[in-house]
Protein backbone atom coordinates (compact mmCIF):
# COMPACT_ATOMS: atom_id res chain seq x y z
CA UNK A 1 0.00 0.00 0.00
CA UNK A 2 1.16 3.41 -0.36
CA UNK A 3 -0.99 6.75 0.50
CA UNK A 4 -0.53 10.53 -0.36
CA UNK A 5 -2.29 13.07 1.65
CA UNK A 6 -3.81 16.02 -0.11
CA UNK A 7 -5.13 19.18 2.23
CA UNK A 8 -6.08 21.27 -0.33
CA UNK A 9 -8.96 21.49 -0.42
CA UNK A 10 -12.10 21.41 2.18
CA UNK A 11 -11.65 18.12 3.22
CA UNK A 12 -8.57 16.07 4.19
CA UNK A 13 -7.88 13.26 0.82
CA UNK A 14 -6.13 10.21 1.28
CA UNK A 15 -5.18 8.43 -1.88
CA UNK A 16 -4.43 4.80 -0.89
CA UNK A 17 -2.93 2.60 -3.78
CA UNK A 18 -2.03 -1.07 -4.29
CA UNK A 19 -3.30 -3.92 -1.91
CA UNK A 20 -4.38 -2.33 1.97
CA UNK A 21 -3.47 -5.82 3.77
CA UNK A 22 -2.23 -7.15 7.56
CA UNK A 23 1.19 -5.74 5.93
CA UNK A 24 -0.20 -2.05 6.35
CA UNK A 25 -0.78 -2.06 9.68
CA UNK A 26 2.13 -0.08 10.92
CA UNK A 27 2.26 2.21 7.66
CA UNK A 28 -1.51 3.23 7.91
CA UNK A 29 -1.23 4.46 11.64
CA UNK A 30 0.31 7.32 10.15
CA UNK A 31 -2.92 7.79 7.89
CA UNK A 32 -4.89 7.51 11.07
CA UNK A 33 -2.80 9.90 12.61
CA UNK A 34 -3.18 12.34 9.84
CA UNK A 35 -6.72 12.22 9.74
CA UNK A 36 -7.57 12.87 13.48
CA UNK A 37 -5.21 15.30 13.60
CA UNK A 38 -6.26 17.39 10.30
CA UNK A 39 -8.24 21.25 10.55
CA UNK A 40 -10.73 19.85 8.13
CA UNK A 41 -13.75 18.53 9.47
CA UNK A 42 -14.19 15.93 6.95
CA UNK A 43 -11.92 13.55 5.64
CA UNK A 44 -12.13 11.65 2.21
CA UNK A 45 -10.59 8.48 1.71
CA UNK A 46 -10.02 7.76 -2.17
CA UNK A 47 -10.06 3.50 -2.73
CA UNK A 48 -9.92 4.61 -6.65
CA UNK A 49 -6.45 2.93 -7.01
CA UNK A 50 -7.08 0.55 -4.28
CA UNK A 51 -6.61 -2.93 -5.75
CA UNK A 52 -7.30 -5.33 -3.01
CA UNK A 53 -8.44 -4.96 0.86
CA UNK A 54 -8.28 -7.70 3.38
CA UNK A 55 -10.05 -8.01 6.87
CA UNK A 56 -7.25 -6.34 8.25
CA UNK A 57 -7.37 -3.56 5.70
CA UNK A 58 -11.38 -3.20 6.36
CA UNK A 59 -10.26 -2.82 9.63
CA UNK A 60 -7.62 -0.05 9.43
CA UNK A 61 -10.63 1.82 7.80
CA UNK A 62 -12.94 1.11 10.84
CA UNK A 63 -10.50 2.40 13.13
CA UNK A 64 -9.61 5.47 10.99
CA UNK A 65 -13.46 6.01 10.94
CA UNK A 66 -13.41 5.64 14.60
CA UNK A 67 -10.46 8.03 15.83
CA UNK A 68 -11.63 10.27 13.45
CA UNK A 69 -15.11 10.16 15.22
CA UNK A 70 -13.85 10.53 18.45
CA UNK A 71 -12.12 13.72 17.32
CA UNK A 72 -15.05 15.48 15.85
CA UNK A 73 -15.08 14.38 12.18
CA UNK A 74 -16.52 12.69 9.68
CA UNK A 75 -14.98 9.83 7.68
CA UNK A 76 -15.91 8.86 3.71
CA UNK A 77 -14.97 6.63 1.26
CA UNK A 78 -14.59 7.24 -2.53
CA UNK A 79 -13.83 5.42 -5.98
CA UNK A 80 -14.24 2.05 -4.39
CA UNK A 81 -14.73 -0.61 -7.25
CA UNK A 82 -13.56 -4.18 -8.20
CA UNK A 83 -12.74 -6.47 -5.33
CA UNK A 84 -12.44 -3.27 -2.56
CA UNK A 85 -16.20 -2.33 -4.18
CA UNK A 86 -17.50 -6.07 -3.77
CA UNK A 87 -16.11 -6.33 -0.27
CA UNK A 88 -17.56 -3.11 1.13
CA UNK A 89 -20.80 -4.78 -0.53
CA UNK A 90 -20.95 -8.05 0.84
CA UNK A 91 -19.62 -6.83 4.64
CA UNK A 92 -21.91 -3.95 4.50
CA UNK A 93 -19.22 -1.60 5.90
CA UNK A 94 -21.04 1.66 3.75
CA UNK A 95 -23.38 1.36 7.51
CA UNK A 96 -20.42 2.80 9.66
CA UNK A 97 -18.34 4.63 7.13
CA UNK A 98 -20.47 6.62 4.30
CA UNK A 99 -19.41 5.73 1.06
CA UNK A 100 -19.71 8.42 -1.55
CA UNK A 101 -19.50 7.13 -5.53
CA UNK B 1 15.65 -34.47 36.49
CA UNK B 2 18.07 -34.16 39.40
CA UNK B 3 17.54 -31.21 41.82
CA UNK B 4 19.99 -29.03 41.84
CA UNK B 5 21.23 -27.59 45.03
CA UNK B 6 20.08 -23.97 45.84
CA UNK B 7 23.52 -21.73 45.51
CA UNK B 8 24.38 -18.26 44.51
CA UNK B 9 27.34 -17.90 42.39
CA UNK B 10 30.40 -15.55 43.25
CA UNK B 11 29.94 -12.17 41.09
CA UNK B 12 32.47 -12.91 37.96
CA UNK B 13 34.51 -10.78 36.98
CA UNK B 14 33.05 -8.40 34.04
CA UNK B 15 35.29 -9.83 31.32
CA UNK B 16 35.18 -13.22 32.29
CA UNK B 17 33.75 -16.08 29.93
CA UNK B 18 33.33 -19.65 30.13
CA UNK B 19 32.84 -20.33 26.25
CA UNK B 20 34.65 -23.39 25.62
CA UNK B 21 37.34 -22.71 23.00
CA UNK B 22 39.53 -24.97 20.80
CA UNK B 23 43.10 -23.41 19.79
CA UNK B 24 44.61 -26.08 17.07
CA UNK B 25 48.38 -25.26 16.60
CA UNK B 26 50.91 -27.82 16.09
CA UNK B 27 53.22 -25.26 17.57
CA UNK B 28 53.26 -25.88 21.48
CA UNK B 29 54.88 -22.06 21.98
CA UNK B 30 51.93 -20.58 19.43
CA UNK B 31 49.49 -22.78 21.90
CA UNK B 32 50.80 -21.43 25.16
CA UNK B 33 51.17 -17.85 23.58
CA UNK B 34 47.64 -18.03 22.51
CA UNK B 35 46.32 -19.72 25.87
CA UNK B 36 47.87 -16.94 27.95
CA UNK B 37 46.10 -14.08 25.66
CA UNK B 38 42.75 -15.47 25.84
CA UNK B 39 43.44 -16.43 30.05
CA UNK B 40 44.05 -12.59 30.29
CA UNK B 41 41.16 -11.68 28.09
CA UNK B 42 38.80 -13.91 30.80
CA UNK B 43 38.27 -16.88 28.46
CA UNK B 44 38.81 -19.57 31.39
CA UNK B 45 37.80 -23.13 29.20
CA UNK B 46 40.39 -23.93 26.91
CA UNK B 47 41.00 -26.79 25.13
CA UNK B 48 44.49 -27.62 22.65
CA UNK B 49 45.28 -29.98 20.11
CA UNK B 50 48.31 -30.02 18.37
CA UNK B 51 47.58 -31.36 15.05
CA UNK B 52 44.27 -32.04 12.76
CA UNK B 53 43.90 -35.56 14.04
CA UNK B 54 44.06 -34.73 17.78
CA UNK B 55 41.40 -31.56 16.60
CA UNK B 56 38.87 -33.82 15.47
CA UNK B 57 39.26 -36.24 18.43
CA UNK B 58 38.86 -33.22 20.91
CA UNK B 59 36.11 -32.01 18.85
CA UNK B 60 34.03 -35.19 19.08
CA UNK B 61 35.32 -35.88 22.68
CA UNK B 62 33.64 -32.53 23.49
CA UNK B 63 32.38 -29.75 21.06
CA UNK B 64 33.79 -26.75 21.83
CA UNK B 65 31.86 -23.27 21.14
CA UNK B 66 34.47 -21.66 19.26
CA UNK B 67 37.78 -23.32 17.18
CA UNK B 68 40.82 -21.22 16.34
CA UNK B 69 42.45 -22.92 14.04
CA UNK B 70 45.99 -23.29 12.51
CA UNK B 71 46.17 -24.01 8.68
CA UNK B 72 49.72 -25.80 8.27
CA UNK B 73 50.20 -28.92 10.36
CA UNK B 74 51.48 -32.43 10.37
CA UNK B 75 49.23 -35.27 9.81
CA UNK B 76 46.23 -33.25 8.95
CA UNK B 77 46.09 -29.64 7.70
CA UNK B 78 43.38 -26.83 8.77
CA UNK B 79 41.13 -27.53 5.67
CA UNK B 80 40.72 -30.76 6.25
CA UNK B 81 39.48 -30.45 9.63
CA UNK B 82 37.12 -27.46 9.10
CA UNK B 83 36.04 -29.52 5.90
CA UNK B 84 35.60 -32.76 8.15
CA UNK B 85 33.91 -30.46 10.91
CA UNK B 86 31.18 -29.12 8.62
CA UNK B 87 30.58 -32.31 6.32
CA UNK B 88 31.36 -35.13 8.68
CA UNK B 89 30.12 -34.07 11.97
CA UNK B 90 27.46 -31.50 10.32
CA UNK B 91 28.83 -28.81 12.93
CA UNK B 92 28.10 -25.09 12.45
CA UNK B 93 30.55 -23.92 15.08
CA UNK B 94 32.52 -20.49 14.14
CA UNK B 95 35.79 -21.79 12.94
CA UNK B 96 38.03 -19.03 13.00
CA UNK B 97 41.55 -19.92 10.57
CA UNK B 98 44.64 -18.33 11.51
CA UNK B 99 46.31 -17.48 8.29
CA UNK B 100 49.35 -14.69 6.97
CA UNK B 101 48.01 -11.75 5.35
CA UNK B 102 49.91 -12.23 1.69
CA UNK B 103 48.03 -15.80 1.20
CA UNK B 104 45.47 -14.53 -0.48
CA UNK B 105 44.62 -18.27 -2.10
CA UNK B 106 45.21 -19.89 1.24
CA UNK B 107 42.55 -17.50 2.74
CA UNK B 108 39.70 -18.09 -0.20
CA UNK B 109 40.46 -21.90 0.03
CA UNK B 110 40.16 -21.31 4.20
CA UNK B 111 35.99 -20.30 3.35
CA UNK B 112 35.80 -22.89 0.91
CA UNK B 113 36.29 -25.32 3.57
CA UNK B 114 33.96 -23.60 6.02
CA UNK B 115 36.05 -21.20 8.18
CA UNK B 116 33.88 -18.49 9.71
CA UNK B 117 36.11 -15.53 9.78
CA UNK B 118 39.90 -15.10 9.51
CA UNK B 119 42.30 -14.13 12.20
CA UNK B 120 45.82 -12.66 11.06
CA UNK B 121 48.68 -15.04 12.04
CA UNK B 122 51.22 -13.83 13.79
CA UNK B 123 48.58 -13.25 16.28
CA UNK B 124 47.56 -9.81 17.09
CA UNK B 125 46.34 -9.85 20.95
CA UNK B 126 43.93 -7.50 20.41
CA UNK B 127 42.34 -8.47 17.36
CA UNK B 128 42.15 -12.38 18.14
CA UNK B 129 39.78 -11.63 21.19
CA UNK B 130 37.54 -8.85 19.15
CA UNK B 131 37.18 -11.70 16.90
CA UNK B 132 36.27 -14.23 19.28
CA UNK B 133 34.13 -12.42 21.28
CA UNK B 134 32.23 -11.39 18.31
CA UNK B 135 31.65 -14.76 17.27
CA UNK B 136 30.67 -16.19 20.81
CA UNK B 137 28.10 -13.60 21.22
CA UNK B 138 26.96 -13.79 17.50
CA UNK B 139 26.62 -17.65 18.60
CA UNK B 140 25.23 -17.19 21.73
CA UNK B 141 22.55 -15.11 20.40
CA UNK B 142 21.17 -17.56 17.61
CA UNK B 143 21.42 -20.52 20.27
CA UNK B 144 19.27 -18.27 22.03
CA UNK B 145 16.60 -17.22 19.18
CA UNK B 146 16.74 -20.86 18.03
CA UNK B 147 15.53 -22.10 21.80
CA UNK B 148 13.00 -19.55 21.79
CA UNK B 149 11.87 -20.48 18.46
CA UNK B 150 11.50 -23.61 19.32
CA UNK B 151 8.98 -23.09 22.57
CA UNK B 152 6.89 -20.76 19.91
CA UNK B 153 6.67 -23.47 17.92
CA UNK B 154 5.83 -25.64 20.44
CA UNK B 155 2.85 -23.24 22.29
CA UNK B 156 1.54 -22.35 18.85
CA UNK B 157 1.17 -26.49 18.12
CA UNK B 158 -0.43 -27.43 21.22
CA UNK B 159 -2.72 -24.14 21.03
CA UNK B 160 -3.42 -25.52 17.36
CA UNK B 161 -4.36 -28.65 19.11
CA UNK B 162 -7.00 -26.75 21.35
CA UNK B 163 -8.19 -24.90 18.48
CA UNK B 164 -8.18 -27.76 16.09
CA UNK B 165 -10.33 -29.50 18.86
CA UNK B 166 -13.43 -26.64 18.53
CA UNK B 167 -14.14 -28.32 15.35
CA UNK B 168 -16.29 -31.88 15.20
CA UNK B 169 -14.72 -34.48 13.44
CA UNK B 170 -16.46 -36.60 10.60
CA UNK B 171 -18.68 -38.79 12.76
CA UNK B 172 -19.62 -36.02 14.89
CA UNK B 173 -21.10 -34.06 11.92
CA UNK B 174 -22.49 -37.62 10.44
CA UNK B 175 -24.28 -38.28 14.10
CA UNK B 176 -26.00 -34.45 13.63
CA UNK B 177 -26.55 -34.52 9.69
CA UNK B 178 -27.64 -38.39 8.82
CA UNK B 179 -30.70 -38.77 11.13
CA UNK B 180 -32.12 -35.00 9.38
CA UNK B 181 -31.77 -36.38 6.31
CA UNK B 182 -28.77 -34.60 4.93
CA UNK B 183 -24.55 -35.10 5.29
CA UNK B 184 -21.82 -33.07 5.21
CA UNK B 185 -18.50 -32.86 3.98
CA UNK B 186 -15.67 -30.28 5.93
CA UNK B 187 -12.28 -29.02 5.29
CA UNK B 188 -10.51 -26.45 8.01
CA UNK B 189 -6.79 -25.91 7.52
CA UNK B 190 -5.19 -22.18 9.12
CA UNK B 191 -2.49 -20.43 7.23
CA UNK B 192 -0.31 -21.10 10.17
CA UNK B 193 -1.16 -23.36 13.18
CA UNK B 194 -3.91 -20.98 14.43
CA UNK B 195 -6.27 -19.23 12.73
CA UNK B 196 -9.59 -17.48 12.33
CA UNK B 197 -11.88 -19.57 11.00
CA UNK B 198 -14.42 -20.87 12.95
CA UNK B 199 -17.17 -23.86 11.65
CA UNK B 200 -19.72 -25.53 13.85
CA UNK B 201 -22.59 -27.98 13.48
CA UNK B 202 -25.04 -28.31 16.08
CA UNK B 203 -28.25 -30.06 16.50
CA UNK B 204 -31.09 -27.89 17.59
CA UNK B 205 -34.03 -30.81 17.71
CA UNK B 206 -35.42 -33.37 16.27
CA UNK B 207 -36.03 -32.05 13.11
CA UNK B 208 -33.33 -29.26 12.76
CA UNK B 209 -29.61 -28.53 13.15
CA UNK B 210 -27.64 -25.36 13.12
CA UNK B 211 -24.72 -24.68 10.41
CA UNK B 212 -22.24 -22.10 11.09
CA UNK B 213 -19.34 -20.75 9.45
CA UNK B 214 -17.04 -17.53 11.11
CA UNK B 215 -14.29 -15.91 9.97
CA UNK B 216 -12.56 -13.46 12.11
CA UNK B 217 -10.82 -10.61 10.72
CA UNK B 218 -7.11 -10.73 10.60
CA UNK B 219 -5.29 -14.09 11.03
CA UNK B 220 -2.69 -15.89 13.13
CA UNK B 221 -2.71 -15.86 17.32
CA UNK B 222 -5.10 -12.58 17.63
CA UNK B 223 -7.48 -14.05 14.74
CA UNK B 224 -7.45 -17.65 17.00
CA UNK B 225 -7.98 -15.74 20.18
CA UNK B 226 -10.99 -13.69 18.99
CA UNK B 227 -12.16 -17.57 17.25
CA UNK B 228 -11.79 -18.87 20.60
CA UNK B 229 -14.33 -16.27 22.59
CA UNK B 230 -16.45 -16.37 19.54
CA UNK B 231 -17.25 -20.05 19.96
CA UNK B 232 -17.58 -19.47 23.63
CA UNK B 233 -20.15 -16.95 23.20
CA UNK B 234 -21.87 -19.28 20.63
CA UNK B 235 -22.42 -22.15 22.76
CA UNK B 236 -23.83 -19.95 25.87
CA UNK B 237 -25.42 -17.82 23.87
CA UNK B 238 -29.19 -17.76 24.86
CA UNK B 239 -30.37 -16.58 21.66
CA UNK B 240 -32.90 -18.10 19.86
CA UNK B 241 -31.50 -20.71 17.56
CA UNK B 242 -33.81 -21.41 15.28
CA UNK B 243 -34.09 -17.30 14.20
CA UNK B 244 -30.88 -17.17 11.98
CA UNK B 245 -31.12 -13.45 12.16
CA UNK B 246 -31.77 -12.98 15.49
CA UNK B 247 -28.84 -15.21 16.97
CA UNK B 248 -26.52 -13.56 14.74
CA UNK B 249 -27.64 -10.09 16.01
CA UNK B 250 -27.03 -11.15 19.47
CA UNK B 251 -23.85 -12.56 18.87
CA UNK B 252 -22.71 -9.31 16.77
CA UNK B 253 -23.89 -7.65 19.94
CA UNK B 254 -21.49 -9.46 22.49
CA UNK B 255 -18.83 -9.55 19.98
CA UNK B 256 -18.93 -5.81 19.71
CA UNK B 257 -18.34 -5.16 23.32
CA UNK B 258 -14.79 -7.38 23.49
CA UNK B 259 -13.59 -6.82 20.21
CA UNK B 260 -10.91 -3.79 19.30
CA UNK B 261 -12.29 -1.39 17.32
CA UNK B 262 -10.46 -2.85 14.47
CA UNK B 263 -11.87 -6.49 14.58
CA UNK B 264 -14.77 -8.13 13.76
CA UNK B 265 -16.38 -11.20 12.32
CA UNK B 266 -18.38 -12.73 9.35
CA UNK B 267 -20.73 -15.42 9.28
CA UNK B 268 -23.04 -17.41 7.69
CA UNK B 269 -25.83 -18.75 9.90
CA UNK B 270 -28.18 -21.14 8.50
CA UNK B 271 -31.24 -23.90 9.95
CA UNK B 272 -31.62 -26.82 8.10
CA UNK B 273 -35.35 -28.70 8.82
CA UNK B 274 -36.35 -31.68 7.54
CA UNK B 275 -40.26 -30.97 8.08
CA UNK B 276 -40.27 -29.40 4.69
CA UNK B 277 -36.52 -29.56 3.39
CA UNK B 278 -36.05 -25.95 4.01
CA UNK B 279 -32.91 -23.47 4.86
CA UNK B 280 -33.47 -20.87 7.15
CA UNK B 281 -30.06 -18.53 7.00
CA UNK B 282 -28.53 -15.22 7.63
CA UNK B 283 -25.47 -13.75 6.73
CA UNK B 284 -22.78 -11.08 7.93
CA UNK B 285 -20.65 -10.39 5.42
CA UNK B 286 -19.82 -14.27 4.14
CA UNK B 287 -18.19 -14.96 0.82
CA UNK B 288 -21.04 -15.85 -1.37
CA UNK B 289 -22.76 -19.44 -0.91
CA UNK B 290 -23.25 -21.49 -4.32
CA UNK B 291 -25.78 -23.74 -4.54
CA UNK B 292 -26.54 -26.82 -7.19
CA UNK B 293 -30.35 -28.19 -7.67
CA UNK B 294 -30.15 -31.64 -7.98
CA UNK B 295 -31.75 -30.60 -11.65
CA UNK B 296 -28.48 -29.15 -12.86
CA UNK B 297 -29.82 -25.08 -11.63
CA UNK B 298 -27.49 -22.98 -10.21
CA UNK B 299 -27.94 -20.13 -7.68
CA UNK B 300 -25.82 -17.89 -5.86
CA UNK B 301 -27.12 -17.25 -2.37
CA UNK B 302 -27.05 -13.70 -0.60
CA UNK B 303 -25.24 -13.88 2.40
CA UNK B 304 -24.13 -9.87 2.43
CA UNK B 305 -24.90 -8.34 5.70
CA UNK B 306 -22.68 -6.10 8.42
CA UNK B 307 -19.65 -7.43 9.64
CA UNK B 308 -20.54 -8.96 13.39
CA UNK B 309 -18.80 -6.96 16.17
CA UNK B 310 -19.05 -3.53 14.43
CA UNK B 311 -21.88 -1.87 16.65
CA UNK B 312 -25.09 -2.44 18.34
CA UNK B 313 -27.95 -3.26 17.18
CA UNK B 314 -27.17 -4.59 14.04
CA UNK B 315 -29.74 -5.94 11.70
CA UNK B 316 -29.42 -9.14 9.94
CA UNK B 317 -31.95 -10.57 7.61
CA UNK B 318 -33.50 -14.13 7.76
CA UNK B 319 -34.15 -15.73 4.11
CA UNK B 320 -35.38 -18.97 3.43
CA UNK B 321 -34.84 -21.24 0.81
CA UNK B 322 -36.52 -24.56 -0.14
CA UNK B 323 -34.52 -27.31 -0.81
CA UNK B 324 -34.89 -31.02 -2.55
CA UNK B 325 -32.97 -34.16 -2.19
CA UNK B 326 -29.87 -34.18 -4.42
CA UNK B 327 -29.62 -29.99 -3.74
CA UNK B 328 -26.06 -29.33 -2.99
CA UNK B 329 -25.01 -26.30 -1.19
CA UNK B 330 -21.47 -25.19 -0.40
CA UNK B 331 -19.77 -22.80 2.15
CA UNK B 332 -16.69 -21.24 1.89
CA UNK B 333 -14.23 -18.82 3.25
CA UNK B 334 -12.55 -16.13 1.28
CA UNK B 335 -9.23 -17.81 1.22
CA UNK B 336 -10.81 -20.25 -1.58
CA UNK B 337 -10.77 -16.97 -4.44
CA UNK B 338 -8.65 -14.31 -2.80
CA UNK B 339 -5.02 -13.78 -3.85
CA UNK B 340 -3.06 -10.84 -2.41
CA UNK B 341 0.27 -12.04 -3.99
CA UNK B 342 -1.41 -11.67 -7.53
CA UNK B 343 -4.51 -9.38 -7.17
CA UNK B 344 -5.76 -9.70 -10.71
CA UNK B 345 -5.37 -13.42 -10.11
CA UNK B 346 -8.15 -13.77 -7.69
CA UNK B 347 -11.46 -15.52 -8.77
CA UNK B 348 -14.73 -13.88 -9.53
CA UNK B 349 -17.72 -15.17 -7.56
CA UNK B 350 -19.22 -16.48 -11.05
CA UNK B 351 -15.67 -18.15 -11.90
CA UNK B 352 -15.48 -19.77 -8.35
CA UNK B 353 -18.53 -21.08 -8.73
CA UNK B 354 -18.22 -22.45 -12.21
CA UNK B 355 -15.39 -24.70 -10.34
CA UNK B 356 -17.83 -25.46 -7.38
CA UNK B 357 -20.19 -27.06 -9.90
CA UNK B 358 -17.73 -29.14 -12.17
CA UNK B 359 -16.53 -30.64 -9.08
CA UNK B 360 -19.94 -31.33 -7.81
CA UNK B 361 -21.09 -32.58 -11.40
CA UNK B 362 -17.71 -34.97 -11.58
CA UNK B 363 -17.02 -38.39 -9.66
CA UNK B 364 -15.67 -37.45 -6.30
CA UNK B 365 -12.08 -38.44 -6.21
CA UNK B 366 -10.67 -37.38 -2.68
CA UNK B 367 -14.53 -36.35 -1.61
CA UNK B 368 -15.42 -32.86 -2.04
CA UNK B 369 -13.60 -30.41 -0.68
CA UNK B 370 -10.07 -32.14 -1.50
CA UNK B 371 -11.30 -32.32 -5.29
CA UNK B 372 -12.54 -28.52 -5.01
CA UNK B 373 -9.22 -27.75 -3.59
CA UNK B 374 -7.21 -29.47 -6.53
CA UNK B 375 -9.69 -28.07 -9.12
CA UNK B 376 -8.68 -24.11 -7.38
CA UNK B 377 -5.05 -24.56 -6.26
CA UNK B 378 -3.98 -27.55 -8.78
CA UNK B 379 -3.26 -29.03 -6.43
CA UNK B 380 -3.60 -29.03 -2.54
CA UNK B 381 -1.05 -26.53 -1.17
CA UNK B 382 1.42 -27.37 1.96
CA UNK B 383 0.19 -23.93 3.02
CA UNK B 384 -2.41 -21.54 2.35
CA UNK B 385 -2.21 -18.14 2.24
CA UNK B 386 -4.88 -17.21 4.34
CA UNK B 387 -7.34 -19.73 6.80
CA UNK B 388 -9.29 -21.69 4.75
CA UNK B 389 -12.83 -23.42 5.21
CA UNK B 390 -14.86 -25.15 2.79
CA UNK B 391 -18.23 -26.59 4.21
CA UNK B 392 -20.43 -28.89 1.51
CA UNK B 393 -24.27 -29.49 2.53
CA UNK B 394 -25.93 -32.24 0.55
CA UNK B 395 -29.83 -33.07 1.09
CA UNK B 396 -30.66 -37.05 1.35
CA UNK B 397 -33.55 -38.46 -0.25
CA UNK B 398 -36.05 -39.40 2.59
Amino acid sequence: MDYKIDQGGDALKVYISGVLTFDDHERFKSVVKAISDSASATAEIDLTETKMIDSAGIGMLLLANDRAKKAGKDVRLTGASGHVLKVIQLSKVDEIIPVAS
Amino acid sequence: MVAQPAHTPAPAPVDSDNARILVVDDLRSSRMLIGSVLKSAGFSNIDYAGDGIEALERFEAHEPDIILLDIVMPRMDGFEVSHAIRNRFKSDVPILVQSGVQEAEQRVRAFDMGATDLVSKPINAGELISRLRLHIERRRLIARLQRYQKRMEEELHSAEGMQMSLMKEGPEVDAITQPRQARMETFYRPSYKLGGDLWDVFEIDEHRFGVLMVDLSGHGVSAAINAFRLHMLAERSEADATDPGQWLARLSDELYEILPIEHFATAFYGVFDTRDLSLTFAGAGAPTPVLRRANGNVEHLDASGLIMGCRSNGHYENQRLMLQPGDRLCLYSDALYENFDTPDGALSVEELSALIVATMEADAVDGFTIDLIKRVFGSVPDSFPDDLTILMLEVLPA
